[in-house]
């Protein structure tokens, strides 16, 4: 959809049909649709996330810091603990 | 493709002939999943008609992404309100053309039309200074309008690029 938009034609929307309803097709359409619109404009605003990841409030400068310019999810240590300890 | 539904709820017709399309095309594809279809139509009504940026100039950038995004759809189709306002197609094309050298926009307009053309093909020259440029003509509330209006439109013409049965 962001990148090769034309690829998706009819062809690309039957074999979709083996899998997903027309309005299961619909809704996974619009939320593409809504994520290649807002996420370009929300890279050039250059903001980062105002809470640290232990939900310390701080300066879009620091944030910066901790989360550079290459995206990361900040959840990932938690989401690793939280396999840790279903494991355990 | 999706073929479009025939019933959509009447509210949401008369809303979206205010865009110019008297067979709601758009929304009767999303209707297949009603709440999406008041959803978006809602927010790409708000975005464009309502705020503190004057809808001729929205329907201008509207119809840039519309354009770029190969989207015949939403680029053939004229918002009734602009229409009314006094939109012209000659200011359209105008619009789609060499604006950065067109006496006829201010150099507020023509920066909304260069944030327009360049987010989706040139993102990363919409930096800092791109936007402190923008600051001298628009407020904040202005161009985080304009930009969210931009992201709706693009997003949506690009999926009715692939889904409308017109582009089949």
């Amino acid at each position: 959809m962001q990148f090769n938009p034309e690829t998706i034609d009819a062809s690309f929307y039957d074999q979709l049909r083996e899998h997903y309803s027309e309005s299961e097709i619909v809704e996974l359409g619009v939320f593409i649709g809504f994520n290649v619109g807002y996420h370009t404009f929300f890279r050039t605003l250059d903001f980062y996330p105002m809470f640290t990841p232990d939900g310390r409030l701080v300066s879009q400068s620091e944030s910066r810091a901790i989360y550079g310019d290459e995206p990361v999810s900040h959840l990932s240590d938690h989401i690793q603990a939280s396999i840790s300890e279903t494991q355990s | 493709m999706i073929e479009p539904v025939t019933t959509i709820p009447g509210s949401l017709e008369a809303s979206f002939i205010r865009l110019g399309d008297a067979d709601a095309s758009f929304v009767r594809v999303l209707a297949h999943v009603p709440k999406y279809a008041e959803a978006v139509w809602g927010a790409m009504a708000e975005s464009l008609f309502e705020g503190g940026v004057d809808v001729s100039l929205k329907e201008m950038m509207r119809i840039q992404l519309a354009v770029l995004a190969n989207d015949p759809y939403f680029s053939n189709l004229r918002s009734r309100v602009a229409i009314e306002a006094g939109l012209s197609e000659e200011r359209i094309s105008a619009a789609l053309g060499d604006f950065g050298n067109d006496p006829q926009f201010s150099d507020g307009e023509k920066w909304a039309l260069s944030y327009a053309y360049l987010m989706y093909r040139e993102p990363e020259r919409v930096d800092t200074a791109f936007y402190d440029e923008g600051k001298k003509y628009w407020s904040e509330a202005q161009i985080v309008e304009m930009g969210g209006l931009l992201a709706v439109h693009y997003g949506m013409a690009v999926l009715m690029s692939t889904l409308a049965p017109a582009n089949g």
